[in-house]
């Protein structure tokens, strides 16, 4: 089912082709400059003093002997955020420093410039914040309702002959990027400034600066630095309005860049979840009812939490048809962590329910886990829990049987097998005793884009001119790369839609339209199909083009629109497109000692269209593997609002030895409203690997494994 | 902090060079072999020497040899030796089992079997494996040299018989006829210290144990000598039910504490199933040695 279209194009690097990015070799041998990297003449260097204490009030705060320091050039509290006091993506919520009450640990609370770092940290060391401790509210059946999605689809009333029930827990995952948050802001000695800035959204971020320093968008510029990874975790401002700030205050182009440990504190992670399910089916096999409680834990602001839990609850069934859903999703604030947008959005933490739900429900009518999904499998024109009727591809039956019928890795040889292929690794620990293999399905599906009636696009302005004769086009949006390959494929579809070899994809800025956010797996679909119907518009014009005469289009593309849900119902068209994943893990457990080798992850994913195989393989290897450690070790440890473990000693992430061989069918089922039929490909991959691999350690050990991360000890 | 507090420096051009240095600059001043234990510490500003004693041009204490019944290792010999010491995988397979699993390839490059035991963290491995294979230490200070044997040496959670004044200049292993020995380990994830480790040696002659040697890491605030399970299995013919009886005192004498690598009864039962494998392992290597 795998397609790589070949053709014989004119110029290479076209739609469909297996084009190199350009940025990997700089990145390989250390020569990109990610947006810590960044220098200018004359730069200062910025720390942030933060709450130490999840929740506090704070009495006063003495800058007196940190502004004395020899070297300092600001110290700045809310007291100096001229404009709007607040941020958030959803609803400004935030403290661009805290005013009077701190409600996680690491809040920033004051803000340090100074000639050097080692400066600027000594400084803030003598900033005396004096804080009133309060009692966090650390447990989120305390926490306050932030937002709470009904769903009540079908008739209510109906009950089922065999019913299975649980309870599953999803722990608190980070994105772990390995470029901490950071950028430069260069002051314009005209009231304005440029932020050059590791980012997912730049008009998001513009907007949020300029209502903070009330200044119009005119004067703060916002520019694509280096990104060292997102995943979510860079769509919410963390060091942006600071530096500008500061920046403007100096006079000085100041450069913010914060420490690992900073960078746990600095962005919003992934929600944990406790869930409650009960299914309901016929003795056959049919799904009749699925009824979900669901509980987030959005931490001490909104950001993305609405959304999130708006996902949580659209998804919470998984792709199957059902006559009846009761799902009850609230997510709460506390003073734990903010939480937000992490791939895979609210869908990856009901998977690892709905999908040990159908495993349960399978073993309880005695029908194979995969025929009992396909059997229920959601098909085009069918209808979502939300009503919304599916007219866009659904190939979960496809999907499944797709994966079923790929070959399983080889049984475990002999005792001398490599120690790396066994749990334990080198350690020596087992050379077979005690090691049983289970195997475990599962599918997910989430939404391509933004919903519930938000007006979503992207701008695309493409240009072109002759030079020396040749054609050379131009492409400029405001579209982040993230590490996805966005550039290389916008550049793939100017050179398809305009058939010249020289493309240049200039550097992401907000001195063009929004692109929206490099998120929700709606970036290559938004603004590939802007820059498409930029191409489309100049292809027209390309009569006029001269040596003097250049030609130029700025188009918007627009998705259909989507609209709200119903607050009692939940029922409503809230989406614009689905995407599908399935995975299969294999591990082997050492059941004597609770150790998993994840022996093969095998999966089926449909992406409309590849636009370039080498990139769309690299999303759903990095996806998986983000799926591996969510399964078996990414967890931000919290006690009390307190966090743990805010390093990478302790908040442990899969490295190559953890990450087994990926057995992989991509297939191409054109989306009919996507450019080239494309969809989203980044957060599929998240969604059903977790479930996956817990199903299989659940047939390999007979243990429930009902929460995420698993631990060794839930496996004895 | 990611820096260490300023302090001086010099390179040690001879043992007795520094230890002339450290009498000399008083309890202040520390040895510095690999550093990566020391180095991470005074980042953390956990220790803050005043002066270091660099001892890593003392080519002289960088060996693996055999001499006078034993095997001497010299306490400048990186992990990365101690890895791939054919004489040691011959007579001591516990240190290849244990280097395999000791932090990373850049760690293994410089770090040391001197630093790791005068370290003496009980989460470290080779106290383990030392402590197995009953090794005693050279250490050389003003007044001359002495040799203790393992079971004196860790004197309490990093502290051992090595005093302020002294450097351990060596490690010596006696060999002796039927030896068998493993080292098994469990960690979150590879290259990181152990949530508990098992080391076992076992000198076998006409199908008795005539003597064992087991240390555990990670589950007590000093490395763990089992002796009560040493006394079960001495004279004993070796059986799975025996290395399952040694494994249950095991789990039963060391003391972890719960931590975010583990809950308390979690590496008890690790430490149960880790010994009883570790001797198993001991012990069919002593059965493929005689053989
Ligand atoms: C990331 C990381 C992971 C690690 N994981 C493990 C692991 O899994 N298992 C494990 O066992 N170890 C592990 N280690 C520790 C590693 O093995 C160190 O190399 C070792 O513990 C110390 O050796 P060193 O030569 O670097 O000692 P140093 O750091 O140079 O010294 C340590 C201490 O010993 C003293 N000292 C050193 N040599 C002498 C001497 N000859 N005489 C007297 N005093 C001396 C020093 O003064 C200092 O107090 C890890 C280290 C790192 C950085």
């Amino acid at each position: 089912m795998s397609t790589t279209r070949t053709r014989t194009p004119l110029v290479r690097g076209r739609v469909g082709e297996l084009m190199p990015r350009r940025d990997a070799e700089p990145k390989v041998t250390g020569a990109f400059a990610y947006s810590s990297d960044l220098e200018a003449e004359g730069m200062l260097f910025a720390v942030t003093v933060r709450s130490p204490h999840p929740h506090a009030r704070i009495a006063a705060i003495d800058t007196a002997a940190a502004v004395a320091t020899a070297g300092v050039h600001a110290v700045l509290t809310h007291a100096d955020v001229p404009g709007r006091k607040t941020v958030g993506m959803h609803r400004a919520d935030q403290p661009v420093l805290v005013v009077d009450v701190v409600r996680y640990q690491g809040e920033p609370v004051v803000i340090v410039a100074a000639d050097d770092l080692e400066t600027a940290r000594r400084a803030a060391v003598l900033v005396v914040v004096t804080y009133e401790v309060l009692e966090p509210v650390a447990d989120p059946e305390r926490g306050e309702v932030l937002r709470d999605v009904r769903i009540r689809h079908g008739d209510q009333s109906l009950g089922a002959d065999v019913v299975v029930s649980g309870s599953y827990e999803v722990g608190m995952q980070d994105q772990a990027f390995l470029g901490p948050e950071s950028g430069l802001a260069i002051p314009d000695g005209d009231g304005g400034v440029d932020l050059h800035v590791a980012t997912q959204w730049l008009h998001l971020d513009q907007e949020q600066i300029c209502a903070a320093l009330d200044l119009p968008p005119a004067k703060v510029r916002v520019h694509l630095a280096g990104v060292g990874g997102a995943f979510g975790g860079r769509e919410d401002v963390s060091m942006q309005i600071h530096a500008c700030l500061l920046a403007l205050r100096t006079g000085r182009p100041v450069k913010m860049v914060y420490t690992r440990e900073e960078s746990f504190f600095g962005h919003v992670h992934r929600h944990p979840a406790w869930m409650r399910y009960e299914h309901g089916a016929t003795p056959e096999g049919d799904l009749v009812y699925v009824r979900a409680e669901i509980l987030l834990d959005g931490g001490a602001y909104a950001s993305s939490s609405p959304a999130v839990v708006s996902n949580a609850a659209c998804f919470a069934a998984g792709p199957y048809r059902v006559q009846r859903a009761t799902i009850d999703a609230r997510v709460v604030m506390t003073n734990n962590p903010p939480c937000g947008a992490m791939r895979g959005f609210g869908a990856v933490q009901v998977a690892v329910a709905h999908e040990a739900q159908m495993d349960l429900l399978a073993a309880a009518l005695g029908i194979d886990p995969v025929d009992l999904r396909v059997r229920n499998a959601l098909k085009t024109g069918d209808r979502m829990i939300t009503g919304q009727v599916i007219d866009g591809p659904a190939p979960v039956r496809e999907l499944l049987e797709g994966l079923r019928a790929m070959p399983l890795p080889l049984e475990r040889g002999s005792l001398r097998a490599d120690l790396r292929e066994l749990p334990g690794g080198v350690a020596n620990t087992t050379h077979g005793e005690g090691v049983r293999r289970g195997v475990g399905y599962a599918i997910g599906f989430k939404n391509m884009g933004f919903a519930e009636g938000f007006d979503d696009y992207s701008t695309a302005r493409v240009r072109v001119s002759l030079v020396n004769g040749e054609p050379l086009v131009e492409v400029h949006t405001a579209a982040c790369e993230v590490g996805q390959g966005l550039v290389t494929v916008l550049e793939q579809i100017a050179r398809t839609e305009l058939g010249f070899e020289h493309v240049v994809v200039l550097p992401a800025d907000t001195t063009v339209g929004s692109a929206g956010s490099s998120s929700a797996s709606r970036q290559t679909w938004m603004t590939g199909g802007a820059v498409k119907a930029a191409c489309e518009a100049v292809r027209e014009r390309l009569h006029e083009l001269a040596a003097d005469r250049s030609v130029e289009e700025t188009v918007e593309h627009h998705h259909r629109p989507t609209f709200p849900l119903d607050p009692e119902t939940g029922q409503g068209d809230a989406q614009v497109a689905l995407c599908f994943a399935a995975h299969r893990a294999v591990c082997d457990v050492d059941t004597d000692l609770g150790l998993v080798r994840v022996v093969e992850i095998a999966t089926t994913q449909d992406v409309g269209r590849i636009m370039n195989p080498a990139q769309c393989e690299g999303q759903i290897q990095g996806g998986i593997a983000q799926g591996l450690g969510l399964a078996l070790m990414e967890e931000i440890k919290t006690e009390n609002g307190l966090v743990r473990n805010p390093n990478f000693t302790d908040y442990l992430i899969p490295t190559i030895l953890d990450m087994p061989p990926v057995r992989l069918a991509i297939s191409e089922t054109p989306h009919p409203d996507a450019p080239y039929g494309l969809n989203g490909v980044g957060e599929p991959p998240t969604i059903a690997s977790t479930p996956a691999i817990a199903a299989a350690l659940r047939a390999a050990t007979g243990r429930p494994v009902t929460r995420v991360p698993v631990r060794p000890d839930d496996l004895i | 902090m990611q820096t260490p507090a300023p302090f001086g420096y010099e390179r040690a051009t001879s043992v007795d060079g520094a230890i002339a240095s450290l009498q000399r600059l008083g309890p202040e001043a520390r040895i510095i072999a690999g550093g990566h234990s020391l180095l991470p510490m005074m980042k953390l500003r956990l220790a803050n020497p005043e002066h270091l004693i660099d001892i890593n041009d003392l080519v002289e204490l960088s060996y693996i040899r055999e001499q006078d019944g034993e095997i001497r290792i010299g306490a400048l010999t990186r992990h990365v030796a101690l890895l791939k010491s054919e004489l040691l995988a011959r007579h001591f397979p516990v240190f290849a089992d244990a280097e395999t699993v000791i932090a990373d390839p850049v760690v293994r490059n410089r770090g040391t079997i001197g630093g790791s035991l005068c370290q003496a963290d009980a989460a470290e491995d080779l106290s383990a494996v030392c402590t197995a294979v009953k090794a005693k230490v050279v250490i050389r200070g003003a007044a001359g040299e002495r040799v203790v044997g393992m079971e004196d040496f860790h004197v309490g959670p990093y502290q051992t018989a090595v005093g302020a004044g002294d450097v351990l200049t060596e490690v010596r292993l006696p060999l002796r006829p039927g030896s068998g020995s493993a080292h098994e380990k469990v960690e979150r994830r590879a290259g990181d210290w152990a949530i508990a480790a098992a080391s076992a040696a076992v000198w076998i002659a006409a199908g008795r144990i005539t003597d064992v040697g087991i240390g555990l890491s990670a589950v007590g605030l000093t490395t763990i000598h089992l002796t009560r399970a040493e006394d079960l299995l001495r004279g004993q013919a070796p059986s799975e039910d025996l290395f399952a009886e040694a494994g249950a005192i095991a789990a039963a004498d060391c003391s972890p504490g719960a931590d975010g690598r583990g809950p308390i009864d979690y590496k008890r039962h690790l430490v149960g199933v880790l010994t009883h494998r570790a001797l198993r392992r001991a012990a069919a290597r002593a059965a493929s040695q005689e053989a």
